[in-house]
């Protein structure tokens, strides 16, 4: 079955003598242009103390550079009608800003004066402190946001997967700003940048001007590679939450393959057998959440009547991260009972494997849904910078490949490796009280 | 009305064989799928009493259509890469198919057998009703719905559409039998609704290859709009409603506003983007984050439609600066109508605004949302593209008018929803 994926038209890839790596995409007849600056760093970085830094320097990138001060980096951009935003992940952080093509040389002034210049004063980062709070705070009215806190707590004891990129609380109220501008000066710099254009844009031009800009930054950045290995897990994990919602719900932890690793295409078919969505190679950024009736999940959860939905997800980390799936219980039903279908299910899928109709199906979806990934500069722009991190050169047509001639028997091996229960991480959320006016 | 040549909104009005609407977007340059979108009159304002009952009918229809099943629809729909979802709203339901723009003739007869001939499967009702259940029992337990929930009934009485989120209550929801579906599907779905077409086929060829994939469709008179009543003048006291076990307080202000064809739109348009509707640019970011750093987000939106419209401003905090956050909403929103803000401001917030058309014709389905919006309303061929040139011809004036109008304090109501402690608001 053959497929293909990439941008309309050639990538100019170079790298500037201070070791930042640019890819230019032009789109000749886009009517906007998208700019990500990517750095390789996350909350993969951090420390204990130190957790939710990479996303507080993210905040930080928005108060104010040299040419740049505070306020007038969002309006620059805002004025044009353009977006700006950024979010912060384990294994990277990146900034994005889609503009109408003519303003394309703002967004690209922003991101050289900010790269290594951001202010981090104290009296910014103690305003900036609050706000952090507030977007962690809000995250916590969702239930869903504990449990998923808590697996990853659950399953990594001693790698940084084991906190959120938004941090604890606790470091977030107690982190200096000379820390937090000890860290920012530490890991971002040219070396872990890796720039992306996509759009309407004069290549030669736009080259020259990337040059002027970004060529006079001093070489920087320490090595963001994470030596830490999570020890092999010897049993199940099991934890259980409380607390408001609406119906109980699970969400399931297994090992999973860090993206480089040969399993990785077998695995990711199995997250679409399971949960019905082509999420790497998807028309949209993670794909659409929705209901997928022919997948398994929903065939033995949501059509029995058991869960309102039911989900699996696997998102290939730069370390060998989680394998997830999560079910929420029809209201009457047990979680023990949706436990024990899930349960039984992922036997099913380790002993028999999918059917050779459902990997028709399945790599069929997939490579439908690469055909339509690089639509539009933005997600253009996304999808470059991904795998410009993650991966090698070629390394997306090289896993589209790999996935598109993956076997039936190989889905079913990478389920008998992914599921064994003393692999397992649960966390069980069961839900008390409710609102009551005032 | 001068319209901006660099456009490439280019929206074209045609009909199907049986007179059914057509309005037709070409898709943006570079792009591989189409949109295609059903639009009937078979929003939750049509519920009656059996309320929840449009709520059911839309997602229903995307479950299977003629003879093909759920699971049928979804592999056919895999297949080819498409997605084929709906979505309901006070006035209307939308039923959206999108995929590889090569696919897009094979792939009508999906959607017109989910429009016209739905299944009622007995086995996805069931699933729907369990689904809906949990999203009535999330209104009441995540406050950000709670707060919402709670300001649409303070500014709208008993029986207007806006009052309602469309989920029904659970003892309507379970009460809706199959007849009920039918009934509401031949009203609201077989009458002439719209088609809305973001696609490469030019438009007499998408005329007929609508007209012939939607043949027999059985057309019924168009429903007549439900009688709305008045909004209500709501009472002053704020409305606090505990929600335990979370760590933010949400916080809605709002009131009735105007409907979409109101000649004061386009004022009233500015003065909510300058008030929260233009993220970091507004009055709202500005003061209770940049300046304060009380909140995460604040934003305001203003739903201008047919039978009416309302405005909501919202913001979540902690709970020990509920009563801060709120003071700073109000004195914003009522700025905002008391004084004419300064030409600067007003220039940023306007070209901001329409600069931002340009990244709405990115993809296919940003720039097909602009074509739903212009069939709903039933905007003329060259609104988008005379659109800057109304905006830029409000003066500050006018907008302070248009706040006046459109965001009225003097009418608003006042939410909060969370874990509320002794030193909320009192």
């Amino acid at each position: 079955m053959s497929s293909r994926i990439g941008p309309n038209g050639p990538v100019d890839r170079f790298v500037l003598a201070n070791g930042l790596q640019v890819l230019l995409a032009p789109q000749p007849r886009a009517v906007t242009t998208s700019v990500w600056v990517w750095y390789r760093v996350g909350s993969k970085n951090e420390w204990p103390g130190v957790t939710g830094a990479s996303h507080w320097v993210e905040h930080m990138m928005f108060n104010g550079s040299p040419k740049f001060p505070k306020g007038t980096m969002d309006r620059a951009i805002m004025e044009t009608g353009g977006y700006l935003n950024a979010f912060t992940d384990v294994d990277f952080t990146a900034y994005l800003t889609t503009v109408p093509a003519d303003h394309l040389m703002v967004p690209l002034e922003i991101e050289a004066d900010r790269m290594t210049r951001a202010k981090m004063t104290a009296e910014e980062v103690e305003r900036e402190r609050a706000i952090v709070l507030s977007e962690r705070e809000g995250n916590e009215n969702w239930p869903e946001f504990r449990a998923e806190e808590e697996l990853y707590a659950l399953a990594f004891r001693h790698h940084p997967y084991r906190w959120d990129p938004l941090g604890y609380p606790e470091d977030i109220r107690s982190l200096q700003a000379d820390a937090l501008a000890s860290y920012y000066r530490r890991f971002y710099g040219t070396r872990n940048a890796t720039l992306v254009v996509s759009g309407r844009l004069d290549r030669s031009l736009l080259r020259r001007r990337v040059g002027e800009l970004f060529s006079p930054l001093p070489e920087g950045g320490d090595d963001p590679t994470v030596h830490a290995t999570e020890p092999r897990q010897t049993g199940e994990r099991r934890t259980q939450l409380t607390g408001p919602g609406t119906t109980p719900f699970f969400y399931m932890g297994f090992r999973a393959p860090a993206v480089l690793e040969e399993s990785v295409p077998a695995v990711l078919l199995l997250d679409i057998l399971l949960g019905g969505e082509s999420r790497v190679f998807s028309a949209s950024v993670w794909g659409r959440s929705t209901d997928h009736p022919s997948a398994r999940l929903y065939r033995r959860l949501v059509e029995p009547g058991l869960a309102v939905r039911a989900t699996s997800e696997f998102r290939p980390r730069a370390y060998p991260g989680l394998f997830t799936i999560s079910a929420q219980c029809a209201r009457g039903v047990s979680l023990n009972r949706v436990e024990r279908a899930l349960l039984a299910e992922l036997e099913r899928i380790a002993a028999r494997g999918p059917t050779e109709s459902e990997m028709r199906e399945i790599r069929e979806k997939v490579r439908q849904a690469a055909l339509l990934a690089y639509e539009g500069p933005t997600r253009t722009a996304f999808r470059l910078g991904y795998f410009a991190l993650l991966g090698r050169p070629g390394f997306e047509e090289a896993l589209l490949r790999r996935v598109l001639s993956t076997s039936a028997g190989e889905v079913r091996e990478a389920a008998e490796a992914l599921f064994p229960g003393d692999s397992r991480c649960v966390v069980r959320y069961e839900v008390t009280g409710g609102s009551r006016g005032e | 009305m001068e319209s901006d040549p660099r456009s490439p909104l280019q929206l074209e009005r045609g009909s199907l064989d049986d007179g059914t609407e057509l309005v037709r977007q070409p898709t943006p340059a570079g792009s591989e799928s189409f949109s295609l979108t059903y639009l009937a009159p078979a929003g939750w304002g049509y519920d009656g009493r059996k309320r929840g009952l449009a709520l059911l009918a839309s997602e229903l229809v995307v479950t299977g259509g003629g003879k093909r099943d759920r699971a049928e629809l979804a592999r056919e729909l895999d297949r080819h890469g498409a997605t084929l979802t709906s979505e309901v709203h006070p006035e209307s339901a939308e039923v959206t198919l999108w995929g590889p723009a090569e696919h897009f003739v094979p792939l009508l007869p999906l959607l017109a057998d989910s429009v016209l001939r739905p299944r009622w499967d007995p086995g996805e009702v069931g699933r729907l009703r369990r689904r809906v259940a949990e999203r009535q029992m999330r209104e009441r337990s995540q406050p950000d719905q709670c707060a919402e929930k709670a300001l649409y009934r303070r500014i709208f009485s008993e029986g207007h559409p806006y009052r309602e989120t469309g989920l029904g209550t659970p003892r309507t929801v379970p009460s809706i039998t199959r007849p009920d579906l039918e009934r509401f599907h031949r009203r609201h779905y077989t009458c002439r609704g719209t088609m809305v077409a973001t696609c490469r086929e030019p438009l007499p060829r998408l005329e007929k290859l609508l007209s012939a994939a939607f043949r027999g469709h059985d057309s019924v008179p168009a429903p007549t709009s439900p009688k709305i009543p008045p909004p209500v003048r709501p009472s002053p006291e704020v409305t606090r409603l505990m929600v335990p076990g979370g760590s933010q307080v949400e916080l809605r202000v709002g009131g009735a506003s105007i409907p979409r064809a109101d000649p004061g739109y386009p004022a009233a348009f500015l003065a909510n983007e300058l008030l929260g509707g233009r993220s970091i640019l507004s009055r709202v970011f500005q003061s209770l984050r940049e300046k304060r750093g009380l909140v995460y987000h604040a934003s305001s939106e203003l739903e201008a439609m047919l039978w009416g419209g309302y405005w909501v401003v919202e913001a979540g905090t902690r709970p020990s600066q509920v009563e801060e956050a709120q003071k700073l909403l109000l004195a914003e929103i009522g700025a905002v109508a008391e004084e004419a803000p300064p030409t600067s401001e007003l220039d940023r917030i306007r070209e901001s605004a329409i600069g931002s058309t340009w990244l709405e014709l990115e993809t296919t389905a940003t720039a097909h949302e602009i074509a739903v919006d212009a069939a709903y309303h039933h905007l003329p061929e060259d609104f988008y593209r005379t659109w800057p040139t109304r905006l830029r011809a409000v003066t500050p004036r006018q907008v302070a008018e248009g706040a006046r109008q459109a965001i009225d304090l003097t009418r608003s109501a006042v939410v909060v929803a969370g874990p509320l402690g002794a030193n909320s608001v009192g």
